[in-house]
Order: structure tokens, then C-alpha cells, then sequence
């Protein structure tokens, strides 16, 4: 019987099928966008999971925040009580020390951790000048970090603690500085003192200008005391021997720097301390608002798509008019007709979000061609969660906008109906 | 009694202004009867023939099919009538365009509660219309008394009780609307109810009775002699 119907539908299909086509454009162009949007989500997922293990996925990230107390008091309660970085802030955090370090060394599931601080200098050799960020950081940074050093070496303990003026140089500023020349060896200026630059990173096939390439990397203390003439740092990396332990070690973490800092209320925190998963979680959480925004804004094209649907399927009706008329006098019941044009509205809509859905994947496909040029990790995947709901979507706007043109067609009286021819 | 019509009244509404299109009509048809339904244009001769083959309600008045008094059935119950127990031919074929010959006979048991043997009835129905070879040609490959032949092979696909031909040599020539009308005169021989309507004298006489309609109202009823009956060659010219 089921059978019966998709023949007919598939008839009616097939008679006219350029007119297919242009009724389910509406269809197709919002399928399509949804794939899209879902695809490029999945594939900006991908180029951030990548970011995040190049940072240590079994890290812990310590930052300098702004207290939630004094906060609130500044901007007289706007806002939410997170403890907000004190980086965006005029007000500097200067509690974190590099004590904080050894003793976060210390807590047990830590492997390893180091200190950072960070400033932005402008960079000369010969007589080429560029901006860029001068990452201060302690020798262990090399054996957490997941950037690997093509050319030369990352410096030692011994010259972090002697202030040694020694930098290890991102690819992008390599090349922006010395062009073919080979760096190693060569002094480049930065403030008002020499570095002789002792190693060269890998391309990161990151966009994040802190970790594009065109960063430079020298001895935290040589940074602390000879460029910024602070004592302070403004992130701390710990590196775990078992993930899985990441929350109980992060509020070992937080003990210990209360107790350093002499903190015993939590709403007094000036730290923040973000496992991988948590960074993750939050990215996610933006991800998510994101793509249902979009998709949000596509539904109104799945919308005005369902209407161009409804809107021939009446068009449809009228034009067999005559052969329902001929179906009912040879004995097809009212929910017969119903079903013969409910299915092909909803096969309309199916071949539209079929059509859709490979043509959302084939942007999809260029946008990671596009971000693959550019270096990044972008993967392409087009997720089958997403082509599964699409397709239900489409056969669900084909029911809504299928139906009262059926049953316009099922209630038809087979004499007026045969008449009408 | 297969048929039997009590005071049928129907009525058209056009926006308020009721025209009475039947009037009080009673009529009964026997099995096996042959009969043609007469009349000028207007007469209301195809709103009776609808009427009986349950293609419209009337508006009031009794009909009884086969004992049953059909006037309460439901949309679905009529639906079901129309499959099982009576089979329509209409001036213009009304076939499916764009679908073979097999397909269009097949089209009423597509309908049919009845699953069973469908290729063997499809193939029997259109071999008794001689068009066991045209099976697989499209329906507008050919020609029109070949059409007809197709539509007389739907209509007695599901092996109705009645059938009813609305001007069925009204579209074709004289040689192919013989051919027509000699496929129901054998069908009729068989003992398959026919009903007719015709404003060609030369076709009603092929039936055994004649009912003549004017302004709604039976005006005639009565056999045709023996005698007068047109017998129909194969072909006729």
C-alpha cells in the first residue's frame, strides 16, 4: 500500500522537475546553511582542540585575576562575579611569584610547571623593526609546551636565573627579521638590550597572534627584571601526570596559592585556575550560542521554504484535480489522496534537503580548503548527527506545509473533483 | 433488485440561487438489466447516472444497493462501492497520462482491500478488450478506441456488479465506437448489469430499456422490443 503512494508521488515528482527544484530552493538554501554552519562548527572545534593539546592538553592554566569583592565595589555591582583577567585591567595583580611555581611543583598529580609573564616590544635586527609578543617564561616551558623547536635550542634554568639574554624566536618574526639568513647566533634588539637568539619554532598553524609565529620566547627573570622591572608573573602552566585528576589538583592548586597569598575568603581570590577541560567547556559553551544563532536565522529560510512548498502542493492540487476526481471513482478513500500528496510533499522536501545537505557540506569542504591554506588545523567534517536531523527537519516542514493542500485535496467531492477537469 | 431509487431529490446551490436538478425520481434496475438513460443536454441525465454510481450524494430520498440503504454511508463506505461493486466508463478515458496501460488498469486494485493475484486480474481484464499486447504501452501511445478499451478493462478489473458508461462512444469514431458498444453488449450477455447514458438513439438502442429524463423527471420507461435492438457486430460501420 505504502508503495502505491510513493509510486504516485514519485510520478507527480518526475512531471515536472525543474518546478521540483525551484520549490524546494527555500529548503535547500536553509539545509544548507544549517550543514554549513554545524560543519564549520565541528571544523572551528577541531582547530581549537588542536590549540588546546598544543598548550599541554594535560595542563592547568594559572592566571592573575581581579577579586570578585574589589570588582564588584569598582564598577558598582554590573557585570557577573567571575574573577575577570587581570590583563584587561588597569589595575595589576602583582601576588603571583615565581614561589607560587615551585610550590604548585609540589602538589601531587603535578609533573612539571613553569611561570610566564608577557609584554609586547618592538624587535630589531639590522634595520628591520617589528612589534611583537616577548613571552617571558621559566626553562620548563619546553619540556610542557608542545611547540617544537626546528632550529637550535630552548635556554636552560642556569640562564633563566643568570638573566641570560638569550631568545628563541617564533617562524613568522624569524622570517620577518632575517629573511633567508639563518638567525642562530645573531643578535637581535629588544628593548634596549641584545639577545643572541639560540633556537627557531616550528610553523604553529595557529591564527592566535600570541601563538602564530610571530612570538618570541626568552628567560622569564631576564624579562621580569632587565625589560619590564617587575617581580610578578601573569600566568602559571602546571603540567599533570594523570588528567583525569585535573579538577582535585586544580583546588590543590587553589589552596596552595591561598595560603601563599593569604586568602581565606574565596570571594577575595586574585587567581584564577582553569583546567583544559574547563577552557574547553567554556569555548563550547560560546560555540554552542553561537551555532544555534545561526541556525536560529537559517530556520526562517527552512520556513519561507515550507510555504514555497504549500504553496505549489496547492498549485498541484488544482492542476489534478481530474485525476483525483478519476482515483475516487475508482475507489480511493480520502486518506488515500491525503497520503499520495503528503508524501510528495514530503518528498519535495526530502530531494531539497538532500540537495541542501550536499551542497552545505561542499562549502563546508572549501571553508576547511580555505583554513587549510592558511595553516590552520581545520578538519571537515560534516557531522551525521546533523545530516540525520536535517532530513527529519525536512520531512517535518514537508508534513506542516504538506498537509492542508492533502487535505484540501482529500475532502474534494469525486463529481466536482472530475468535473473540473 | 440490485438498484432501487425512491423519491431522489438533488439540488445544486449557486450562491443562494437552488436549482433542482433531479425530481422525486424513482427507478429500479434488476441484475443483468442493460439500460440507457436518455435525454437533451441539461436534462440531468448524468447527475442520475452519478447519483447511482455513488460519485454524488443526492439530497434527499432513499437508494438502495443490493438490499443496503446507502444513505447514511460514509465517505469510506461509498469509497469502498465504488472499488468493489461498480465500474465506470467516461466519455473522455480519463486515464493516467505518463503511465502504461498495465498501470492504469492496475489502478483501481491499488485501492482494493483485496491483495491478491493483482497481474493475473490486470492481464486477464485487458486481454477480454483484445489489448492482451498493448500492456506495456504508454497510455498516450495509443489510439482512442484503444483507450476506451483500456478504460472498460479498469472498470471491470475488481469485477463489479454495475457498470456504468457515461457517452462512452461520445470521443470516437463510428467503427472503434462499435467495437465499444459490442464489448458491453457481450458483457451484459454474461450477465453484467449495464448502465448507459447516451443522447445517440443508435446507442441506446443496444440496451434492452430506455429511460428518457427531461427537466429532472422520468418522462419514459420501457423496453425495447427484440426486435428493435441494434445487434452489434464486431465492428460496425
Amino acid at each position: 500500500m505504502n508503495n502505491l503512494y510513493l509510486k504516485q508521488a514519485i510520478r507527480g515528482i518526475k512531471s515536472n522537475p525543474s518546478r521540483t527544484i525551484l520549490t524546494t530552493l527555500g529548503i535547500m538554501i536553509g539545509i544548507g546553511t544549517v550543514i554549513l554552519v554545524l560543519s564549520a562548527g565541528e571544523g572551528f572545534k577541531s582547530y581549537i582542540n588542536a590549540q588546546v593539546e598544543a598548550f599541554g592538553s594535560n595542563s592547568i592554566i594559572i592566571q592573575t585575576s581581579v577579586p570578585a569583592s574589589t570588582k564588584a565595589r569598582s564598577s558598582s555591582g554590573i557585570g557577573s562575579n567571575e574573577p575577570q583577567s587581570s590583563a584587561n585591567n588597569a589595575v595589576p595583580i602583582t601576588t603571583l611569584k615565581v614561589r607560587d611555581v615551585e610550590d604548585i611543583k609540589n602538589v601531587s598529580n603535578v609533573k612539571n610547571s613553569y611561570g610566564a609573564s608577557v609584554g609586547q616590544q618592538t624587535v630589531t635586527y639590522k634595520n628591520v623593526s617589528k612589534s611583537s609578543f616577548i613571552f617571558g617564561a621559566s626553562a620548563a616551558r619546553f619540556d610542557i609546551d608542545k611547540g617544537v623547536i626546528a632550529n637550535g635550542r630552548g635556554f636552560v634554568d642556569q640562564e633563566d636565573k643568570a638573566l641570560a639574554q638569550v631568545a628563541v624566536l617564533g617562524n613568522k618574526i624569524a622570517t620577518d627579521l632575517f629573511g633567508n639568513e639563518d638567525p642562530l647566533n645573531k643578535f637581535v634588539r629588544i628593548g634596549n638590550y641584545n639577545f643572541q637568539v639560540i633556537g627557531v619554532y616550528e610553523p604553529t598553524g595557529s591564527l592566535d597572534p600570541t601563538n602564530d609565529g610571530s612570538e618570541i620566547v626568552i628567560p622569564v627573570t631576564t624579562l621580569q627584571k632587565k625589560i619590564q622591572g617587575i617581580d610578578y608573573l601573569i600566568y602559571i602552566v602546571a603540567e599533570l601526570q594523570d588528567n583525569s585528576k585535573a579538577d582535585a589538583t586544580a583546588l590543590d592548586i587553589i589552596d596552595v596559592l591561598r595560603r601563599n597569598h593569604y586568602i581565606t575568603d574565596p570571594v577575595k581570590d586574585d587567581f584564577k585556575v582553569q583546567t583544559q577541560q574547563e577552557s574547553l567547556a567554556t569555548f563550547e559553551t560560546i560555540l554552542k550560542a553561537i551555532t544555534f544563532l545561526l541556525i536560529a536565522i537559517a530556520s526562517i529560510s527552512l520556513i519561507v521554504g515550507g510555504v514555497g512548498v504549500m504553496n505549489i502542493m496547492y498549485v498541484i492540487v488544482t492542476e489534478r484535480i481530474g485525476e483525483i476526481g478519476l482515483k475516487k471513482a475508482l475507489g480511493a478513500r480520502n486518506r488515500d489522496i491525503l497520503y499520495e500528496f503528503l508524501i510528495e510533499a514530503i518528498l519535495l522536501t526530502i530531494i531539497g534537503g538532500v540537495i541542501g545537505i550536499m551542497g552545505g557540506a561542499f562549502f563546508a569542504f572549501i571553508v576547511s580548503k580555505i583554513a587549510q591554506g592558511y595553516g590552520l588545523d581545520w578538519a571537515f567534517i560534516v557531522p551525521p548527527w546533523g545530516v540525520a536531523i536535517s532530513v527529519s527537519v525536512s520531512a517535518i516542514i514537508g508534513i506542516i506545509f504538506g498537509v492542508f493542500p492533502a487535505q484540501n485535496a482529500a475532502h474534494l467531492n469525486p463529481i466536482d473533483a472530475l468535473n473540473k477537469e | 433488485m440490485l438498484i432501487e431509487l425512491k423519491n431522489i431529490i438533488k439540488n445544486y446551490d449557486n450562491g443562494g440561487v437552488i436549482t433542482r436538478v433531479l425530481q422525486n425520481i424513482n427507478l429500479e434496475v434488476d441484475k443483468g438489466e442493460f439500460i440507457a438513460i436518455m435525454g437533451p443536454s441539461g436534462s440531468g441525465k448524468s447527475t442520475l447516472m452519478h447519483t447511482i454510481g455513488f460519485l454524488d450524494r443526492p439530497t434527499s430520498g432513499d437508494y438502495f444497493f443490493d438490499g443496503e440503504n446507502t444513505k447514511d454511508f460514509t465517505d469510506d463506505e461509498l469509497a469502498k462501492i465504488r472499488n468493489e461493486q461498480v465500474g465506470f466508463v467516461f466519455q473522455s478515458f480519463n486515464l493516467l497520462p505518463r503511465t502504461t496501460v498495465f498501470d492504469n488498469v492496475m489502478l483501481p486494485l491499488l485501492y482494493s482491500e483485496n491483495k491478491e493475484g493483482h497481474d493475473r486480474r490486470v492481464k486477464d481484464a485487458l486481454e477480454s478488450v483484445d489489448l492482451g499486447e498493448r500492456m506495456s504501452f504508454m497510455s498516450n501511445q495509443i489510439s482512442g478506441g484503444q483507450k476506451q478499451r483500456v478504460a472498460i478493462a479498469r472498470a471491470l478489473v475488481c469485477d463489479p456488479k454495475v457498470i456504468f458508461a457515461d457517452e462512452p462512444t461520445g470521443n470516437l469514431d463510428s467503427k472503434s465506437g462499435g467495437t465499444v458498444m459490442h464489448i458491453l453488449d457481450e458483457l451484459n450477455k454474461e450477465g453484467r448489469t449495464i448502465i448507459l447514458v447516451t443522447h445517440d438513439i443508435n446507442v441506446a438502442r443496444h440496451a434492452k430499456r430506455i429511460v428518457a429524463i427531461r427537466d429532472g423527471e422520468i418522462v419514459k420507461d420501457e423496453k425495447v422490443a427484440e426486435s428493435e435492438r441494434m445487434h452489434s457486430k464486431r465492428s460496425e460501420d
